[in-house]
């Protein structure tokens, strides 16, 4: 069986393994440039090649058909295509690495329900300068803007008395979420908000008087207004935004006002020392 | 499949072969292909080449573009590689590495709300000294941290409970406040007082919170084999336990009981 094959095969050695190589690559070229030379074929070239697979014994594409023209640029347009993608797909992914630095954005973003206020029109609403005395906001509470020199200690501190926005405005500038709830709030809701600060700096927490929702957690330039202490948003809210929102990287939240009361307090001004 | 490849596998021998009746006509291509075609032993690479000599420039532009492919596969999973293990081998939002990073960063910001104080207002210009050292020191570390978490794509905050990195750390934790910390009413007591009572009170402070952080700092160094977390928490403990003698020679000197 194989001598008969053998011989057949050393006659016109290349037979076998035309039948062969289009079955598994498919190349269009090679059964249509021979037809000339071809004449065992019996085929035509575009038959041949869709055939490929089958047409393997009778073919004989001898003919040594010269072609000289510039074979190499085949393969230098294709390396310099395939650096091209090299490039393409390495610059890509630097862009996508790049573009992944602030997720906390998207992780914000999602939270249904929260206002961002920091591509607001309104240019005050995330104003970052310092004022002494009382400072007049038009959010409530405010997520940003003018603000007193001090800051609002910050440490997982849980106020239970209302503070001054002046103060709370500052420690959201370092990254502080605010969590503020309406006087009233019954006291298992409270501790349960008081459960989320303590012990955990870049926190505060205080009740306000004249709050329009039970609950509303605040970080610069950001506002979710919730029912409930159970709100599985809060804690989103929070784990987004919590020194992320800051706009001032590695601000501290200790030496801050540990005083309650809606009035600034102006220490440092004018030497006041309090 | 014994016939077809016992001829293949003869097809090499013929085409090197000086008598191959083939030679004649392989002698009208370059010396490349003819190299080349002598050199590819294998029974199906030069059956290939054999048509591809036959058939000229199509047949050869076939195989460089299956290389070219090949190499551009290659490539991509390269990247692909390259893009994905960073993210596979750095440490993920529930490490013990991120829980350290997380929970550390707060002890420690709490030792400088401390120290920052007794900087301010401590009596004694030791205690003083003590409490700058250990505000710049700490806070220094907080920023290693944070930059680590960065680095790793992870907030800083976490999803996962206080200390549960620890083994048992959960239960550690009362009333919020990781091992060492101070309470609220401590806090304010502090911020309180005055004269020596401050100095005393701050050093006896800042000797558990030394305590609860070395603990934690162990606990580090015992589950994490990232090369930084030892680093950095082979310091704490080392730099801790030296500023525990500091404190407790500092609690004999201001008189305390």
């Amino acid at each position: 069986m194989s001598i008969s094959t053998q011989g057949g095969d050393q006659s016109r050695p290349s037979v076998v393994s035309t039948g062969k190589k289009p079955a598994a690559g498919g190349k269009p070229a090679a059964g249509g440039k021979p037809a000339t030379g071809n004449p065992g074929g019996g085929r035509p070239g575009g038959q041949g090649r869709g055939a490929g697979g089958g047409g393997k014994g009778p073919r004989k594409p001898i003919a040594p058909v010269k072609v000289s023209q510039g074979r190499n640029w085949g393969p230098i347009a294709l390396f310099v295509a395939v650096g091209v993608l090299a490039v393409g797909i390495i610059g890509w992914g630097g862009w996508a690495v790049f573009q992944g630095a602030k997720p906390w954005a998207d992780q914000a973003a999602g939270i249904d329900g929260i206002k961002d206020y920091r591509e607001s029109p309104d240019k005050s609403l995330t104003a970052s300068d310092h004022a002494w005395g009382p400072v007049s906001y038009s959010l409530t509470p405010p997520v940003g803007g003018k603000h007193n020199f001090n800051w609002q200690n910050c440490m997982g501190d849980v106020y239970d008395a209302p503070i001054a926005s002046e103060h709370a405005v500052h420690s959201m500038e370092h990254g502080a979420v605010w969590v503020s709830y309406k006087t009233g709030l019954p006291a298992d809701q409270v501790s349960k908000l008081a459960e989320k600060v303590r012990g955990n700096e870049y926190m505060l927490m205080s009740p306000i008087d004249n709050l329009d929702k039970p609950i509303s957690l605040q970080a610069w330039g950001y506002q979710l207004k919730v029912d409930n202490a159970d709100d599985s948003r809060i804690d989103t809210f929070i784990r987004a935004l919590r020194t992320n929102a800051g706009i001032e990287q590695g601000a501290s939240c200790s030496g801050g006002i540990t005083a309650t009361g809606t009035t600034p307090r102006d220490l440092g001004k004018d030497g006041a020392t309090q | 499949m014994g016939t077809a490849t016992r001829p293949d596998a003869s097809a090499p021998a013929g085409a090197s072969g000086a008598d191959d009746p083939r030679l004649e006509q392989l002698e009208d291509l370059g010396d490349e292909d003819f190299e080349r075609d002598g050199s590819s032993g294998d029974d199906d690479d030069s059956g290939d080449f054999d048509d591809n000599s036959a058939t000229g420039e199509g047949r050869r532009r076939f195989s460089t573009g299956w290389v070219a492919i090949g190499i551009a596969v290659g490539l991509v999973l390269g990247v692909a590689a390259g893009l994905l293990i960073p993210g596979l081998t750095r440490p993920g939002e529930t490490s013990v590495e991120a829980g350290f990073a997380r929970d550390m960063s707060t002890h420690h910001a709490q030792a400088v709300e401390m120290s920052m104080l007794a900087h301010e207002k401590a009596t004694d210009p030791d205690v003083r000294t003590l409490g700058a050292d250990i505000a710049l020191t700490q806070q220094a570390q907080i920023g290693i941290m944070q930059t680590w978490l960065r680095d790793w794509h992870l907030t800083p905050t976490g999803t996962t409970p206080r200390m549960a990195w620890m083994p048992d750390g959960g239960g550690t934790i009362h009333d919020g406040l990781m091992p060492g910390m101070a309470t609220d009413a401590e806090r304010a007591q502090l911020r309180a007082a005055t004269g020596q009572d401050f100095d005393t009170m701050f050093l006896r402070l800042m000797l558990n919170h030394h305590l609860g952080g070395i603990h934690m700092a162990e606990a580090a160094l015992d589950q994490s084999d990232d090369e930084q977390v030892q680093s950095l928490a082979g310091t704490m403990v080392a730099g801790q336990k030296k500023e525990i003698t500091a404190i407790q020679a500092l609690l004999d000197k201001v008189g305390a009981k």
